[in-house]
């Protein structure tokens, strides 16, 4: 009853604020937007007065904006209202600049709005040093020092481009956007190293070690507002290699990840203990890349382990699955129409979610436990450098819907919701 | 109607010291997975928009890969600060004159606009001002035109 009253006092203020909000919003796009035009035409103007190109390649400059709508009925995936949303924008702003032969730094400012789906604003996306330590004709060596982009899953490092996803919104079960700030990159150290072999093809590797900082908001997003404390990242240990055969439309490639958190209680006042958490995360994908058709697919299975948090004594070791199937086929050159199915269950042990009900004395429903998507979507690139992309999610099971921890109940009543979502898309 | 299909050229700065390329190598270069020619100097990459037919033509002829494909490997390197993508110029004589400025440069056009360029002292007046009538268009002259074996 009072978290009730508490969410609709918060509804009725987030009423009256909800104008200046969209007004200082507005504002602050045109004026982040004006930035980027003024900033690529002034680089354009450059380039036009001095045509020698000897240094196109050691300094580049690239961005992408995109807005889209969209609405979700039946969970608060979004926003909690319900309502039609524009918290659907992406801006994006990167350079790299070759500072001598062997180094190169490189860096992305982005800002994001996904609603309830992260925290909103601007983030470093990536700040590194790239050293090519080893370069021949068919092996190349980068070691990445600072923060670097998460390269290991098939859709891990385009995640963060609109255009260069597949979909606006990515398989939440891999691409789940409550543990996004975490698992986008890493404040550390990778290495990647790249093999061309003429009769058995492509090989990469990529090896990462480093931490993501976890901010109060992603807290609440994961843990939920009960949590007082602070929550951290102790490490991340991440691998994946992928092979392509000689001129083969096929890519194969699998992925470990493993990873510690900690969570260390408000001593003043926290209604939740000192815990760790302990995860690893395993994928295998291929994709198939043909002139008219595309297939891709992950399974995946993750173990999640809870030490504490909702009692000092509580030890929880649950193992999820999945997998997601994805087709995309060319209409014509610029028009692609897409589909995919996902199913994903938090504990293999419990895949209708009963248990979990079971355990929680009815406080968690069943359908938290699960989350299956069925996607249809449509890309058309206008130009090659703007596009506008729709699709239509029906999902049965709120196992992705944030927070974690401490599942919002209220707003999820309902085991089916749907969303759809426009986006437009421009780059450069 | 005796429109005969035109080949594609790769072409290289003058001072490229490979004379032919294999296939492989090709799309090594082309997807960014070998940066540096055999003396270890820097490969600098460049092409046509994505939509303009000479490079539609090249990326399945020359490289055996769809357009799109090598888009989305550019885009990953651009937009993920793993490494560098190509240049992209506008037309094939922006294309000449980007190859022929640039050391380690590598581009493609039309073997239509190489012969017009090697016929057409005018044409190469326009392009290269400063070059002298007697230098050849290619075979160490504006750009080398490579061979590519299978």
């Amino acid at each position: 009853m009072l978290s009730k009253l508490k969410t609709n006092t918060a509804v009725e203020i987030f009423c009256r604020v909800n104008i200046l909000y969209c007004f200082i919003t507005f504002i602050s796009r045109t004026v982040v937007l004006a930035v980027i035009l003024t900033a690529y035409y002034a680089g354009a103007i450059k380039a036009e007065d001095n045509k020698t190109y000897s240094n196109s390649q050691d300094f580049q400059f690239h961005g992408f904006i995109s807005q889209g709508i969209i609405d979700v009925n039946g969970s608060d995936f979004v926003n909690d209202d319900g309502e039609l949303s524009t918290e659907l924008t992406e801006i994006g702003l990167n350079a790299s600049y070759q500072l001598s032969d062997k180094f190169r730094l490189a860096g992305q400012v982005v800002y994001l709005d996904g609603g309830n789906r992260y925290e909103k604003g601007f983030r470093v996306d990536y700040a590194l040093l790239d050293w090519s330590a080893y370069n021949s004709e068919s092996w190349q060596t980068n070691i990445y020092l600072g923060r670097f982009k998460n390269n290991h899953w098939l859709y891990s490092s385009s995640r963060v481009i609109p255009f260069a996803r597949p979909s606006i919104i990515l398989p939440q079960s891999v691409y789940f956007d409550g543990f996004r700030d975490i698992a986008v990159g890493s404040d550390g150290a990778a290495v990647k190293i790249s093999h061309s072999n003429d009769g058995l093809g492509n090989f990469d590797f990529t090896l990462s070690y480093g931490k993501s900082t976890v901010s109060n908001e992603q807290t609440d997003i994961l843990l939920g507002d009960i949590a007082m404390g602070v929550a951290k990242q102790e490490y991340e240990n991440h691998a994946s290699v992928y092979w392509q055969p000689a001129f083969s439309p096929w890519r194969f490639g699998f992925s470990l990840l493993d990873s510690d958190f900690s969570y260390q209680k408000n001593e003043m006042f926290d209604f939740a203990s000192d815990a760790d958490f302990s995860f690893q995360f395993y994928t295998i994908n291929a994709i198939y890349e043909g002139e008219y058709w595309e297939f891709s697919g992950e399974i995946y299975q993750q173990r999640f382990v809870t030490d504490g948090f909702y009692d000092p004594n509580f030890y929880k070791d649950s193992t999820g699955q999945g997998y997601y199937g994805q087709i995309r086929y060319k209409l014509t050159s610029d028009l692609t129409v897409l589909a995919r199915y996902e199913n994903f269950y938090l504990d293999k042990e419990d895949k209708d979610g009963y248990k979990l009900e079971q355990s929680t004395g009815g406080a968690v429903p069943y359908y938290f436990g699960f989350h299956k998507d069925i996607t249809i979507g449509i890309n058309y690139d206008i130009t090659s450098d703007f596009s506008v992309r729709m699709e239509y999610h029906w999902v049965n099971g709120a196992g992705r819907l944030t927070p974690v921890v401490m599942p919002n109940t209220l707003i999820n009543d309902s085991e089916d919701w749907r969303m759809w979502a426009v986006q437009l898309m421009y780059w450069f | 109607m005796t429109s005969q299909v035109s080949a594609i050229e790769v072409i290289t700065h003058p001072q490229v010291a490979e004379s032919s390329l294999t296939k492989s190598q090709l799309r090594r270069i082309y997807t960014m997975r070998q940066l540096r020619w055999s003396d270890n100097s820097a490969i600098s990459v460049f092409v046509l928009p994505s939509r303009h037919n000479i490079h539609k033509r090249f990326a399945k002829e020359r490289l055996q890969i769809f357009p799109y494909q090598l888009n989305r490997i550019w885009y990953k390197l651009t937009y993920s600060g793993l490494g560098v993508a190509p240049t992209i110029v506008a037309s094939q004589e922006e294309l000449i004159q980007a190859v022929n400025k640039t050391p380690g440069a590598i581009g493609y056009i039309s073997d239509r606009v190489v012969t017009k360029i090697r016929r057409n002292k005018s044409t190469m007046s326009t392009l290269f001002p400063e070059m002298e009538d007697e230098q050849q268009f290619s075979s160490k002259g504006v750009v080398n035109v490579v061979k590519i074996k299978d």
